[in-house]
């Protein structure tokens, strides 16, 4: 795209009308939402907690959770180090270690010899998923992700290659698979499989 | 006066230079994107990515008129009433196409290729090309193939420039290089069973303007967008080639050239590039050591100082003669400090300059203008690239330090033979430097011929483990200073990584010792202490010194002749980037 190309759309913010400057009456409407969500919940009908670990949470489809590493056709990690993710991650959580590909990989150039992201320091923003120009790193569903020490959340490339073993089926790679049928996405995942020092 | 139009503007042209029309726009902030051409190779003008309107104006009538067709500005002299149009819609929409050509075959690789965030191709495809392309044939995919034992070749993302063809004939006229077959099969290889083999052979990498020709040291290892740059001189020789150390991570991955016209114009030599491992290297000392009872073991910094300090000040007070061996290897701002502390320790102190590593001869490339050159040379300066024998950085800026405090220059072994002789109480020792002086033998003689040896080096030498004291010292990336070349050009090295647990720089080391107060010392402000006492340091009167170094005695510093030297290519390209940044910042919808 080209900055003066003719198809590009300049969008203009909408200007604020009267009373949308006074503030109070978008207050009183938030106030009023809340107040709803009050009353379902205390009548019981909508109540938004459930009695976790014996019920699970089920996130909404585009919730991000941990990340996992992609596997080709060939059960190879796909990732080719390029470190865009590690460049985009803002958090600086990302650490990587290229290397040439051994000679067997025909299709590749490059692949990743240590691959090490510290979860506790990942602000899960998905940035490195939108960086990735091969979709190597995606973040999947699962949101169980407990460690008893700083060490057991720094995930290497063993446990991230794991989490996609584990979610394969759930979540299949969003652009190199063609979408699943209809149906909730994460409802399949055990949970009682996460990462984590339960596995 | 003669002047030039560029863009309906003119401007005064230099005098006495003689420029192509991509430099004489360059000066005037106007970028015309190019390839093939390189400021000391010749010109071929054949990526065509250069192509201007281009036309003259009568000086007479004023009339201008214009070259029906487009011309490549590489090729185009900057003279008196040259019309030049840079960003006319006919230039614009020809960059787009060229750039739509030259991504016919090419693979990219961009993710996995080592050029990326340096390239040519990404930038100018990002300012001057399209995003999309109508190419639906098969691609040429080239083969991958080794074409040195340090370099790779990546023949599909090769864009023909024939830089690297034109180096090798041109300017180390070995001319391993050539293009075989024709048309969109056209390869760059070598001629079979010849490698590129030359002391140079490097330099293409830095020359590819895409990433066909990669360095295998560097391959793979690290983006080029993590890397932080620092202006150093390699020390590896005493020309004191130019150029930039890049780092990352307390680790330094690559250096690469830097021009500078009066000493190594683009170019470093091999043997330059790959010394950046010994700043790496494991075995550099991590702490200071000190002899207690009859066991050399690691104890504080400023432990190991005091204890050095208290020992020479009761060997002067006790009428005891001291030597202080300076190393080639320091800068002139620690030899400087040195001298000044052992001489003020007590006068009668010797100071001799260390080992100058000698190996082999002078190699000297000497491209002519003419010689193993085609297409146009008429833009051409070519100089001389010179690989010195001498492998110190700094022996001829030492030697100017000792005339000034003792008059004479001591050398290393008439010293050794004086200490053997048992004249000297005790020895300041430094070395700094990755060969090693003093074998096991040498070191045990020269440790039984003093009571008292201090020893200020990076790496634990047969000497060191004979020493009273241990002062672990910083390697040449770890320290800012100046070098004197061969030439006599004093120029300055920044500093490209902190100095290592448990080391100091020698600067704060000589500074400590010598009891200068005021805190961490810099070495402008040492250096332009040096320039008040000493005269042959005049040139760096206030501890500024020219980009391009300053020949030590002379007057003030003379300016390269063709004044403000070429931007280097990527120097270039980074410009053009930021300019694309405003641009597209302007525009674009968010
Ligand atoms: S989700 Fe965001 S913070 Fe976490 S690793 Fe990815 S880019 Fe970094
Ligand atoms: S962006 Fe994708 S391919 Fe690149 S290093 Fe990260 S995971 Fe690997
Ligand atoms: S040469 Fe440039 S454009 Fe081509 S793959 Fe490498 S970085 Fe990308
Ligand atoms: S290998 Fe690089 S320098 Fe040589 S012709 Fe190809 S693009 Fe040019
Ligand atoms: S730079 Fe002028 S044609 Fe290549």
């Amino acid at each position: 795209m080209r900055p003066d190309d003719p198809s590009l759309k300049r969008m203009i913010p909408p200007t604020l009308k009267l009373h949308e400057k006074f503030y109070l009456p978008q207050i009183v409407g938030g106030l009023l939402v809340t107040g709803k969500h009050i009353l379902s919940a205390s009548l019981g009908k909508g109540a938004i907690t459930v009695s976790y670990p014996e019920d699970q949470h089920v996130p909404s489809a585009n919730y991000r959770g941990v990340h996992r590493l992609n596997k080709d056709e060939q059960g190879r990690v796909k990732c080719v180090a390029c470190m865009l993710c590690a460049t985009a991650c803002p958090a600086h959580c990302i650490d990587i270690v290229g290397a040439t590909a051994p000679e067997s990989w025909s299709d590749r150039e490059k692949y990743c010899e240590s691959f090490v992201i510290d979860e506790l320091r990942c602000i899960y923003c998905g940035m490195c998923e939108e960086a990735c120009p091969v979709e190597a790193i995606e973040l999947t569903g699962l949101y169980d992700l407990t460690g008893l020490s700083r060490e057991q959340m720094i995930f290497d490339k063993t446990k991230l290659l794991s989490v996609f073993d584990l979610t394969r089926d759930a979540e299949p790679m969003r652009y190199t698979t063609p979408p699943p049928k209809a149906g909730p996405r994460p409802t399949e995942v055990e949970p009682s499989g996460l990462p984590g020092p339960k596995a | 006066m003669a002047t030039i139009l560029i863009n309906g503007q003119e401007y005064p042209l230099p005098e006495g230079e003689k420029l192509n029309a991509i430099q004489a726009a360059q000066r005037i902030g106007v970028e015309i994107p190019y390839y093939c051409w390189h400021p000391s190779l010749s010109v071929v003008a054949n990526c065509r990515m250069c192509e201007i309107e281009v036309g003259s104006k009568d000086p007479k009538t004023g009339e201008i008129r214009m070259v029906p067709k487009l011309v490549p500005g590489c090729q185009t002299p900057a003279k008196d009433g040259t019309v030049l149009v840079t960003d006319s819609p006919k230039v614009v929409e020809h960059q787009r196409m060229i750039m739509e050509l030259l991504l016919l075959n090419h693979p990219l690789d961009c993710p996995v290729c080592d050029q990326a965030g340096e390239c040519g191709l990404q930038d100018y495809s990002y300012s001057n090309g399209q995003a999309v392309h109508r190419f639906v044939e098969e691609r040429v995919v080239n083969p991958r193939k080794e074409v040195a034992e340090t370099i790779q070749l990546n023949a599909d993302r090769c864009i023909m420039c024939t830089r690297c063809v034109r180096f090798t004939r041109e300017i180390t006229h070995t001319g391993e290089l050539q293009v075989i077959s024709r048309g969109s099969h056209a390869e760059i290889d070598i001629f079979p069973g010849h490698p590129v083999a030359n002391a140079l052979a490097g330099n293409v990498v830095d020359l590819c303007p895409v990433g066909a020709l990669l360095d295998k040291d560097f391959l793979h290892k690290q983006r080029v967008w993590f890397l932080s740059k620092h202006d150093g001189v390699c020390t590896r020789c005493s020309t004191g080639c130019n150029i930039s150390s890049e780092e990352n991570r307390g680790e330094i991955w690559r250096f690469k050239p830097r021009n500078n016209p009066l000493v190594n114009d683009y170019w470093i030599c091999d043997e330059g590039r790959y010394s950046y491992k010994s700043a790496n290297d494991p075995s550099l000392l991590t702490a200071m050591y000190a002899r207690i009872g009859n066991e050399l073991g690691p104890v504080l910094t400023d432990q190991a100082l005091k204890s050095a300090g208290q020992e020479l000040t009761k060997v002067a007070s006790e009428g005891g003669k001291i030597a202080a061996v300076i190393s080639p290897f320091l800068t002139v701002e620690e030899a400087y400090l040195l001298a000044g502390y052992i001489k003020g320790l007590s006068p009668d102190a010797v100071l001799a300059l260390g080992a100058v590593p000698v190996v082999g001869e002078d190699q000297t490339f000497t491209p002519d203008k003419v010689k193993g050159r085609n297409g146009d040379t008429s833009f051409l300066d070519p100089k001389p690239f010179t690989i010195h024998a001498e492998k110190c950085p700094n022996r001829k800026g030492v030697e100017a330090v000792l005339a000034h405090f003792q008059g004479e220059v001591i050398d290393f072994n008439a010293l050794t033979g004086r200490i053997a002789a048992g004249e000297f109480k005790a020895l300041y020792y430094t070395s700094g430097s990755p060969d090693l002086w003093a074998d096991e033998e040498a070191a045990r003689s020269l440790r039984s011929g003093v009571s008292y040896l201090v020893v200020q080096d990076t790496l634990v030498t047969p000497l060191a483990q004979l020493a009273d004291v241990v002062l672990a010292s910083a390697t040449f990336a770890e320290k800012a200073g100046s070098y004197v070349n061969a030439d006599g050009r004093l120029q300055y090295a920044e500093a490209a990584l902190p100095p290592r647990d448990g080391s100091l720089p020698d600067l704060d080391i000589l500074a400590i010792l010598g009891g200068r107060s005021g805190g961490p010392v810099e070495s402008s402000a040492v250096l332009a202490e040096l320039a008040a006492k000493i005269p042959a340091f005049g040139v760096a009167a206030g501890g500024k010194l020219p980009t391009y170094g300053a020949l030590l005695g002379d007057a003030p510093a003379p300016l390269p002749t063709n004044g403000d030297a070429p931007t280097p290519f990527i120097d270039a390209w980074s410009k053009t980037r930021a300019q694309i940044g405003t641009r597209s910042g302007a525009g674009a919808t968010r």
